[in-house]
């Protein structure tokens, strides 16, 4: 099962953007389409958190559900895909998605959304077909997750991202240092 | 439901392979994003297709971080993360994830232009090549040798950039400088009066080592990828304290944060000591064995007690006191610092102060401490050690007699020779203009701009022509000055890549030269990382368009002017056997000139196989501590880094630490000074030894015989509390120039103007004013007028002059706006709202008669910078005092050179001050007023204030 699990509890984000940047450069993204976004709240303050927020692949994705032209599918594997061919561009997924993941290319209230794209776990590309017309499938590699310098974003199979965190939070009570933990 | 079904039994595996690879060992590759486990076994897949994958390094900032290019059918189509890099693990920051975008930007220069009658002309390189060629020969004919600045670069490989100050030197003058001087020249000043080498003490890994790492600057933004390193510290239990004046992204992530009003480092760290010294926290056994001048030291420090800091820095004394705790509890402790130690006209103070931190608690020379100066171009650090400076020759030589005779016989040539291309054997020996200050080499006498009338220079004739050879315009202070300067020259040469923003900013109809340079990953070299680690960057694909390597323009010039010259060419490849420009190759100069003639800082065995070889068995060297742990590089460190003795020798990953033997990377304190300082102490360490007689100029040895004894060539001495050479010789809180304190004006002013007399009345060919300025502040107290305190910096999309970032169309969209931060109080009070369009107001030119400098952009209202000041980023250009100039790049048939972003530049508006030492100029401490545009207007009535800055220098 593939997920991404972002580690906010030590409050590790410098917001370098090099998830956004090699989001865009690997998947060819447009202008205006951010795959992964990094979020801050609080900016300025003590307290100042800076989140990357890709597609959360959720098991049971609410824009699969309402996604009327069922152009979302879930593979086996816990990616969660849009099939570009089916969409319709109405935006029900963007309504769902708590998280702001659904983005669509072109500005304006109506008319000019497109095609709904978002994180394919690097998967696909932007444009979902090569120049044959055949549907891109790579090697799931979420490349955000490999640049990553401070590793906030963990990308991968969940059982060793829950193995990575056990030993990050073991690592902090070997030292004595769960308390800085919930310091964010 | 087809589809599903299909993809998951591929996918099934897809897995499958993952788990074998896993199962295979590779799981050393990465530690934190589980997904680089796979990596391995993908790379090796795309290697079998027909995608090349070229190691190379990132061409941005100088943490050095390795990248594979993707490479088909001879186009870069993208990049993969260099994994098995030591340094960087795979990592990158936006500027290094979207590189590709760079060396493919649709806005690269294609052909070499010519600007005639007002309009660019396409010519070509013969003919750029002999125009030049021409130009430079009638010039030195008519005016002196001395009448042509060259700007080097730092984005050049060490060979160019080495080349570069060769090329001057046979040109026969010492006008030649770079972005180093900028940007850490202090460091070089500070850190090498300390202890005897000027650059970053340990390296990016060795900072997880650290128990307590306190920062002097925004290394989140400015070295995003060193957080790698430095959050393996954090997790290993390390404090992170954050000292800067504006709430930053490492400030945001640090443990303790102290915000400082700007240009006050080195009270905070005086009120830091204070503590160590007064509860005896300080390391005895370390002061005693190895530093010289403690007590001297200490007599300044007790003068800074905690209060008296927070009254002057603005910071609580109880968190100074905290800091001091925290350092001296958590040992080793290390320092970080860049631009915002550096940019003040108490840089090399700043930095003194720093070491001095660290030799008090013990940290020099130890794995997790040191300090450790971060730089900010890729090859900065390599091209400070090539000396593209202009008071010295490669490797720190100097312009002494000896340094000459010691070059002239690396090159093969005749010292009288050399001499006779200079005008006489004085402006051989004396330091030629600077990055901060050449501008004033043009003006000077002119009527162009106001005060230059009565401006001298300590040259015979003014500069004619500017060679502008991949450096930035908009991270020049006193831009105006700087505009000026480039449309009063008969000749202005831009080398760059791109179309950099000062050969549009010159408003003039003729006499530009544009000459596309290739990007970095177009040509191969050794590029040196800010921790002295060299690395070999390889050429990804062939120049793009009609773009050619500097290798190659530096030669054909040299070519060109041979047939004015007669003998140059011959005379200038001597050791490369006079080959055409093409055929001279990198690697034969960095082994048959650099690692031949860089004693001074231990370039021997640095030869082009041994880099190589390191680049191919990446995978041996560990993660933590770059040391290889098996293969044919055993025992060798990454890069490296200097002093690297000869060729058998690994490297100095550590400089300064001396439990370990000095064949395997162990050093100590250089003894740079003699073996007694004046005052009749040692300045040899306890069991120490002077340094190795001729180590720095005798070409034969290979210090094998010293290395054997367990000695140092450079010698084992003492570290300096005390510099007697200096300026200030221990450093001392000194108000900024144009301080908003006027209350402490008094009791901590500013260098008197006779302390910047180095060559008479001048300081590298220019006169300076400090203590003039600083009284004149006062008496007319323009506090009045601009309340705010200025400051710039980085920002993580960017970099340098922005002409390469600002043409990435995915950084473009990253970061698309120049802005100034304001404060919302500061905001509120002048009807200022996030989003408007502001003129930020300088009094910048007024100590000269000019009017005040102004900077138009947009408002960015934010808690983080402190109310009273403002933060501008400093890579914009485009726009100058609101008005666009895109009109003036070139844009014809197939090319437009425009950037996809512009905007004003910061620099236009910083104040006036420059390091005695090295004449850095001050771009982190100014003064300014921000007002909204729409109800800005011109201030009248401060031209008293150039009254009374005359008026005092005529009472000198």
């Amino acid at each position: 099962m593939y997920k991404f699990v972002i580690d906010i509890h030590s409050n590790l984000c410098i917001k370098c953007k090099g998830c956004e940047a090699i989001c865009k450069n690997y998947n060819d993204v447009p202008e205006g389409v951010f795959r992964i976004k990094v979020i801050t709240i609080n900016e300025g303050k003590p307290g100042q958190l800076n989140v990357p927020m890709p597609c959360m692949h959720c098991n049971d994705p609410p824009c699969m559900k309402v996604c009327p032209m069922n152009a979302i599918y879930k593979r086996s594997d816990g990616i969660v895909l849009v099939n570009k061919d089916k969409c319709i561009g109405c935006g029900y997924c963007s309504y769902a998605c708590p998280f702001g993941a659904p983005q669509f290319e072109g500005s304006g209230a109506f008319g000019t959304k497109g095609k709904m794209d978002k994180c394919t776990f690097c998967v696909q590309p932007y444009k979902q077909k090569d120049e044959n017309g055949n549907i891109i499938e790579r090697e799931p590699r979420p490349m955000c997750a490999i640049v990553c310098p401070t590793g906030t974003l963990l990308g991968g199979d969940a059982a060793k991202i829950s193995q990575e965190l056990r030993e990050r939070i073991s690592g902090y009570a070997a030292r004595g240092m769960l308390e800085n933990l919930f310091m964010v | 439901m087809a589809t599903t079904l299909r993809l998951s039994r591929r996918d099934f595996m897809k897995v499958g392979l993952a788990s074998v690879a896993i199962a295979a060992g590779l799981s050393k590759y990465g530690n934190y994003s589980v997904f680089n486990k796979v990596e391995a076994s993908e790379v090796s897949k795309i290697k079998e297709g027909k995608v090349k994958l070229v190691k190379t390094v990132c061409t941005f900032c100088a943490v050095g971080c390795g990248i594979l290019g993707k490479v088909k059918n001879g186009h870069l189509v993208g990049i993969e993360p260099w994994v098995d890099n030591p340094i960087n693990a795979g990592k990158l920051c936006c500027k290094g994830a979207s590189i590709n975008h760079t060396i493919t930007s649709p806005k690269r220069l294609r052909y070499p232009l010519i600007k005639r009658n007002g309009k660019w002309e396409r010519i070509s390189w013969d003919e750029a090549l002999d125009i030049i060629a021409r130009k430079m020969i009638e010039i030195r004919r008519k005016y002196g040798p001395d009448a042509v600045f060259f700007a080097g670069s730092a984005k050049v490989s060490n060979e160019v950039a080495y080349l570069m100050r060769k090329f001057m030197a046979f040109w026969g003058s010492n006008n030649i400088d770079h972005q180093a001087r900028i940007c850490h020249s202090t460091t070089v000043a500070g850190l090498g009066n300390t202890w005897g080498y000027g650059a970053m003490t340990n390296n990016f890994n060795d900072m997880r080592n650290a128990k307590c790492i306190i920062f002097f600057s925004n290394p989140a933004e400015a070295h995003p990828v060193s957080f790698y390193h430095i959050y393996e510290a954090k997790r290993r239990g390390a404090v992170l304290i954050c000292c800067d004046p504006r709430f930053s992204r490492t400030a945001a992530v640090s443990d303790l944060y102290l915000q400082f009003r700007p240009g006050t480092d080195i009270a905070l760290v005086w009120g830091i000591c204070y503590e160590i010294i007064k509860n005896g926290w300080y390391d005895e056994e370390f002061i005693r064995n190895r530093t010289y001048g403690f007590e001297r030291a200490k007599q300044i420090i007790m003068q800074y007690p905690p209060e008296l800091v927070e009254d002057i820095t603005g910071v609580p004394a109880d968190k100074i006191r905290k800091a001091a705790y925290l350092l001296a509890t958590n040992k080793p402790a290390t320092l970080q610092y860049a631009m915002g130690g550096t940019q003040h006209e108490y840089g090399s103070q700043n930095i003194r102060a720093y070491a001095i931190l660290q030799l008090l608690l013990g940290n020099a020379g130890k794995p997790g401490g040191g300090v450790n100066a971060f730089r900010g171009h890729d090859n900065v650090q390599g091209a400070t050690d090539m000396c593209v400076l202009s008071h010295s020759l490669p490797s720190y030589y100097g312009l002494s007699e000896k340094a000459w005779r010691h070059w002239a016989k690396v090159w093969g040539v005749d010292y009288e020779w050399l001499k006779g291309r200079f005008t006489s054997k004085e402006m051989m020996e004396k330091p030629g203009f600077t990055m901060s200050r050449f501008a004033c080499g043009v003006l000077a006498g002119s009527d162009a701009f106001p005060g230059c009338k009565d401006l001298t220079i300590d040259q015979p004739s003014n500069i004619k022509m500017i060679f502008m050879w991949g450096h930035s315009t908009p991270s020049l202070g006193d831009l105006r000055y700087v505009k000026k300067a480039f449309e009063s020259v008969e000749l202005l040469v831009f080398v760059d890549p791109f179309v950099e923003s000062g050969a549009a900013l010159a408003d003039r109809p003729d006499g530009i030269i544009l000459l596309p340079a290739a990007t970095e990953w177009e040509s191969s070299g050794s590029v040196t990382n800010s921790g002295r680690q060299v690395q070999w960057r390889n050429k990804v694909i062939e120049p793009l368009y009609e773009s050619k390597d500097d290798l190659w323009i530096l030669l054909s010039l040299v070519k060109a002017l041979d047939k004015y010259d007669a003998g140059l060419y011959a005379k200038f490849t001597k050791n490369f056997g006079g080959k055409p420009p093409e055929e001279i190759t990198p690697e034969e100069v960095l082994d048959k000139e650099i690692s031949v003639g860089c004693r001074a800082i231990g370039l021997v065995g640095w030869k082009s196989w041994r880099l190589k070889r390191q680049q191919e068995y990446d995978y041996t060297f560990s993660k933590e501590d770059c040391q290889a742990k098996s293969g044919p590089c055993k025992g060798e460190y990454w890069g490296l880094p200097w002093p690297c003795w000869n060729e058998r020798h690994p490297g100095t990953p550590i400089l300064y630490r001396n439990d370990i033997p000095v064949w395997e990377g162990g050093h100590d304190f250089r003894v740079k000074w003699g073996t007694t300082a004046p005052d009749g102490e040692s300045l040899v360490a306890a069991n120490g030894h002077d340094q190795m007689p001729g180590w720095t100029t005798n070409i034969e040895t290979d210090y094998s015989e010293w290395l054997d004894k367990n000695m140092v060539p450079s010698g084992r001495g003492r570290a300096r509390f005390y510099a007697w050479n200096m300026k200030d010789p221990v450093p001392v809180h000194r108000e900024p120039i144009y301080s908003p304190r006027l209350d402490l004006v008094d009791k901590y002013p500013t260098y008197e103007d006779s302390v910047y007399w180095q060559h008479g009345k001048y300081h590298y060919r220019v006169p300076i004013l400090a203590k003039t300025l600083q009284i004149a502040w006062k008496r007319y107290n323009l506090c009045q007028c601009f309340p705010l305190i200025w400051t710039s910096g980085r920002q993580v999309e960017h970099q340098g002059g922005g002409a390469a970032t600002r043409s990435n169309r995915i950084l473009a969209e990253l970061q698309p706006e120049m802005y100034v931060e304001i404060n919302p109080e500061d905001a509120e009070a002048r009807g200022i709202r996030d989003g408007d369009m502001v003129v930020v107001l300088s009094p910048r030119g007024l100590e000269y008669g000019a009017s005040p400098a102004k900077v138009v952009c947009r408002a960015r209202v934010t808690n983080a910078v402190p109310k009273g000041v403002v933060f501008m980023p400093f890579h914009w250009g485009g726009y100058f005092e609101g008005k666009s100039y895109l009109n003036r790049f070139p844009v014809i048939a197939d090319m437009d050179t425009r950037p996809f972003v512009a905007g004003d530049s910061a620099n236009i508006a910083n104040s006036p001050g420059w390091d005695p030492e090295t004449q850095m100029q001050n771009t982190k401490t100014g003064i300014c007023e921000v007002v909204k545009l729409s109800e800005y207007k011109p201030p009248e009535g401060l031209e008293d204030y150039f009254k009374n800055v005359k008026r005092l220098r005529q009472r000198g």
